[in-house]
């Protein structure tokens, strides 16, 4: 078995890489990707926690209940963001402002 | 009635002006009745007295009323029935003029103000009229205003007057501070001759002066000879002249000996000064102007040899021969104009040299001029002689038996009723008499009724029967006090027609000593010492603005650019800066909070992490 440290590790790598891709990418659906992967990296940590309690499964249900909400989550954003490109003919973020001077 | 007559001629539009010329003398008409209503009806010895309270200070009631007794009802008639004829004989002096209107409105508004003088019985409602009278009589000298010297003579009339009611404005004064009143009822016996009551008498003598044109005030008479000829008749020799010696008459109680003394001698100054002055005169109304002057020092003398009936007898006959005079010069004045304007030619119908012989063409004026002249000259047989031979009397016993200044002053006014006669006589000869000079050949033709009518009528009561039956004796007049004097009577018989005499010898001198002919230079006095003072004062005032005043204000006006300036630079730097830094700083703040929050959601989330972490820290630590 991993030791627990491996995959916190892994989970706050993820994390940060996914904080990185919304920061710094400019398109919209990259973003969304970004978001999916600091999901993922939140359930690699459920999971990891989990091992400290060998008898129960919370853990991997919750990661599964995240995995449907990042499901239906990602569908209404892709679903926004078709929406925003009709409206302003772009995804780009930077691009997509109605309250710059 | 005259104060109707004055409304109407306002009310009345200017195209039915000629309506005015027959209601203004009708009017004065009924009031000439109704004033010889109450002058025959009027028992003697008895008054009519009429008050209702006029207004209030503080506890001090002041009361207007309406006084009639013999004195004011004598007053009465002449001043009514005078003013009648005056304006009957203006409807034909004045015909044709373009303000008629307002010189019958004047003329009423004149006859209203000498009546509140005559028939007021207090000093302040008489002051109202006095003041009254000495508007319309300006008006009246100015009333062709657009001569320049008519305009000048009415304004030095006007300023005359006002020294002389300065005076008597301080009499008032002095009056109410000694005795609380002004009731002239109140003074009916003579009072203890003190400082203060002299100081009064005098203060409104000084008013007498100016008014009655007495010796230093007199020199605006003959220059308010300007105005109309019926004015000059009406107010500048019967009535508002006289006015002054009237208001001596009703409050005679209050002038002490001492003042009386000062009376005296002003009169014979007066009396003397005029009596000169119109020997060398050669305007037909300065001369006649200069003689009112002398015959008003007359009866100033009188009054102040304590005779106020006498000074009253001789107003009541000077106010009927001498607008006699002035009305018949008027009438010569008014011919000879016509018959100029037919012949073209010009010249000064006024001065007496350019007439002569004029017995012939105008007759009726001769002999008015003959009847009111002899009055005026003191002849026997008409009313000046009555009227003079009582105020002489009252000097010579006023004198009294030992020799002193008085007889001085007796012997003065005696050599003036010298004079008088020979410059009534010079001005009859050289009008009436001799050669036509420059009227020759003009178609000269008299004057009509309307003119004529109240000179004649005048003439008549310049004769000896309105006063007394009897043509040497005048005691139904005075008061029993003043005894005939047989010996004065016979003897200014004999002095008047040794005058006669000697004016006739000297008729073809004329007295052209340039001193007479300017009034004894009193205008060119008054002139130096007015303008000199004048000059004093200009200069000093203006050293005053120039130094003081102006420097004051050159100074604030400094100390204001200073304070200025600092609350300038006080609001640009202090109050300014305050805002404008508050201004800057809320807009750092602006821009610093914007910029977190311009739309870049990555940004947000950038810097929320940012937050996040920092707070992280800050809280591990």
């Amino acid at each position: 078995m991993f030791p627990t440290e491996h995959l916190l590790i892994l989970g706050a790598f993820l994390f940060s890489l996914g904080l990185l891709v919304i920061i710094t990418k400019r398109n919209t659906i990259m973003v969304l990707m970004g978001i999916e992967l600091m999901l993922n990296a939140s359930n690699l940590n459920l999971v990891a926690f989990n091992l400290f309690n060998p008898g129960s499964v919370d853990g991997q249900m919750f990661v599964l209940f995240v995995i449907i909400v990042a499901v239906s989550e990602a569908a209404v954003g892709l679903a926004i963001v078709l929406q925003v490109y009709q409206y302003f003919r772009t995804s780009v973020t930077d691009s997509i402002n109605e309250i710059s001077e | 009635m005259p104060l109707v007559s004055f409304l109407l001629s306002f009310v009345i539009s200017e195209k039915y002006s000629w309506i005015v010329s027959f209601t203004a003398p009708f009017l004065l008409l009924l009031g000439a009745l109704c004033a010889a209503f109450v002058f025959f009806y009027l028992p003697a010895d008895q008054h009519y007295l009429r008050e209702v309270l006029w207004f209030k200070v503080s506890d001090h009631a002041i009361s207007g009323g309406l006084f009639v007794n013999n004195l004011s009802g004598t007053m009465l008639l002449v001043v009514n029935f005078i003013s009648f004829l005056v304006h009957v004989y203006s409807v034909g002096y004045m015909a044709g003029d373009s303000s008629i209107r307002r010189y019958f409105a004047m003329l009423g508004l004149f006859t209203f103000a000498m009546l509140v003088i005559v028939l007021a019985d207090n000093l302040l409602l008489l002051f109202v009229g006095w003041e009254l009278v000495g508007f319309s009589s300006y008006m009246l000298i100015g009333h062709w205003k657009e001569k320049p010297q008519a305009a000048t003579a009415a304004k030095k009339a006007f300023i005359f007057n006002r020294i002389g009611d300065a005076g008597f404005l301080v009499g008032l004064m002095i009056l109410w501070a000694l005795h609380g009143s002004f009731n002239i009822n109140d003074w009916s016996s003579p009072h203890a001759p003190t400082p203060w009551q002299t100081a009064a008498s005098l203060c409104i003598f000084c008013g007498v002066i100016g008014k009655s044109a007495q010796f230093p005030l007199l020199s605006w008479l003959p220059d308010a000879m300007e105005g109309p000829t019926p004015v000059s008749a009406l107010i500048h020799a019967a009535t508002m002249v006289a006015a002054g010696v009237y208001l001596v008459i009703r409050i005679f109680n209050l002038f002490t000996p001492a003042s009386l003394d000062i009376v005296a001698i002003v009169g014979t100054t007066t009396a003397s000064i005029g009596a000169l002055a119109a020997l060398g005169q050669n305007d037909i109304k300065r001369i006649l102007a200069y003689s009112t002057i002398s015959q008003l020092g007359f009866m100033v003398t009188a009054l102040g040899t304590g005779r106020p009936d006498a000074a009253l007898l001789h107003l009541f006959t000077h106010a009927f021969f001498k607008a006699g005079l002035f009305l018949a010069a008027g009438s010569i004045i008014q011919s000879l104009h016509q018959a100029q304007q037919q012949a073209h030619t010009h010249f000064d119908v006024q001065d007496i040299r350019n007439l002569g012989g004029l017995r012939k063409k105008l007759p009726m004026v001769f002999l008015v001029f003959i009847i009111s002249g002899s009055s005026l000259a003191g002849l026997p047989l008409f009313s000046g002689f009555l009227s003079k031979d009582a105020i002489l009397t009252g000097i010579v016993s006023w004198a009294g038996g030992s020799v002193s200044w008085k007889w001085f002053l007796a012997a003065i006014l005696v050599g003036v009723s010298f004079i008088t006669v020979m410059y009534t006589f010079r001005m009859i000869w050289t009008i009436f008499f001799g050669d036509e000079k420059r009227t020759d050949g003009l178609s000269i033709i008299e004057s009509p009724i309307v003119m004529k009518a109240p000179i004649i009528v005048l003439a008549l009561c310049s004769l000896w029967i309105i006063i007394s039956w009897n043509p040497f004796m005048h005691t139904r007049w005075t008061s029993p006090g003043l005894e005939h004097h047989w010996g004065v009577t016979t003897f200014s018989i004999i002095w008047v027609v040794a005058a006669f005499g000697v004016a006739y010898i000297l008729r073809d001198k004329s007295f052209q000593a340039r001193i007479l002919q300017k009034g004894f230079y009193l205008d060119q006095y008054y002139q130096a010492i007015t303008t000199n003072i004048g000059l004093k004062m200009t200069q000093l005032t203006a050293w005053i603005d120039r130094d003081c005043i102006d420097g004051l204000i050159h100074a604030t006006a400094y100390a204001q650019v200073l304070i200025a300036h600092v609350t300038g630079w006080i609001d640009r730097a202090l109050v300014d800066g305050t805002v404008n830094g508050l201004v800057s700083f809320v807009r750092g703040v602006g821009t610093v909070t914007r910029s977190f929050q311009d739309g870049k959601i990555q940004l947000y989330i950038f810097w929320s992490v940012f937050t996040i972490i920092i707070f992280l820290i800050w809280a591990m630590l």
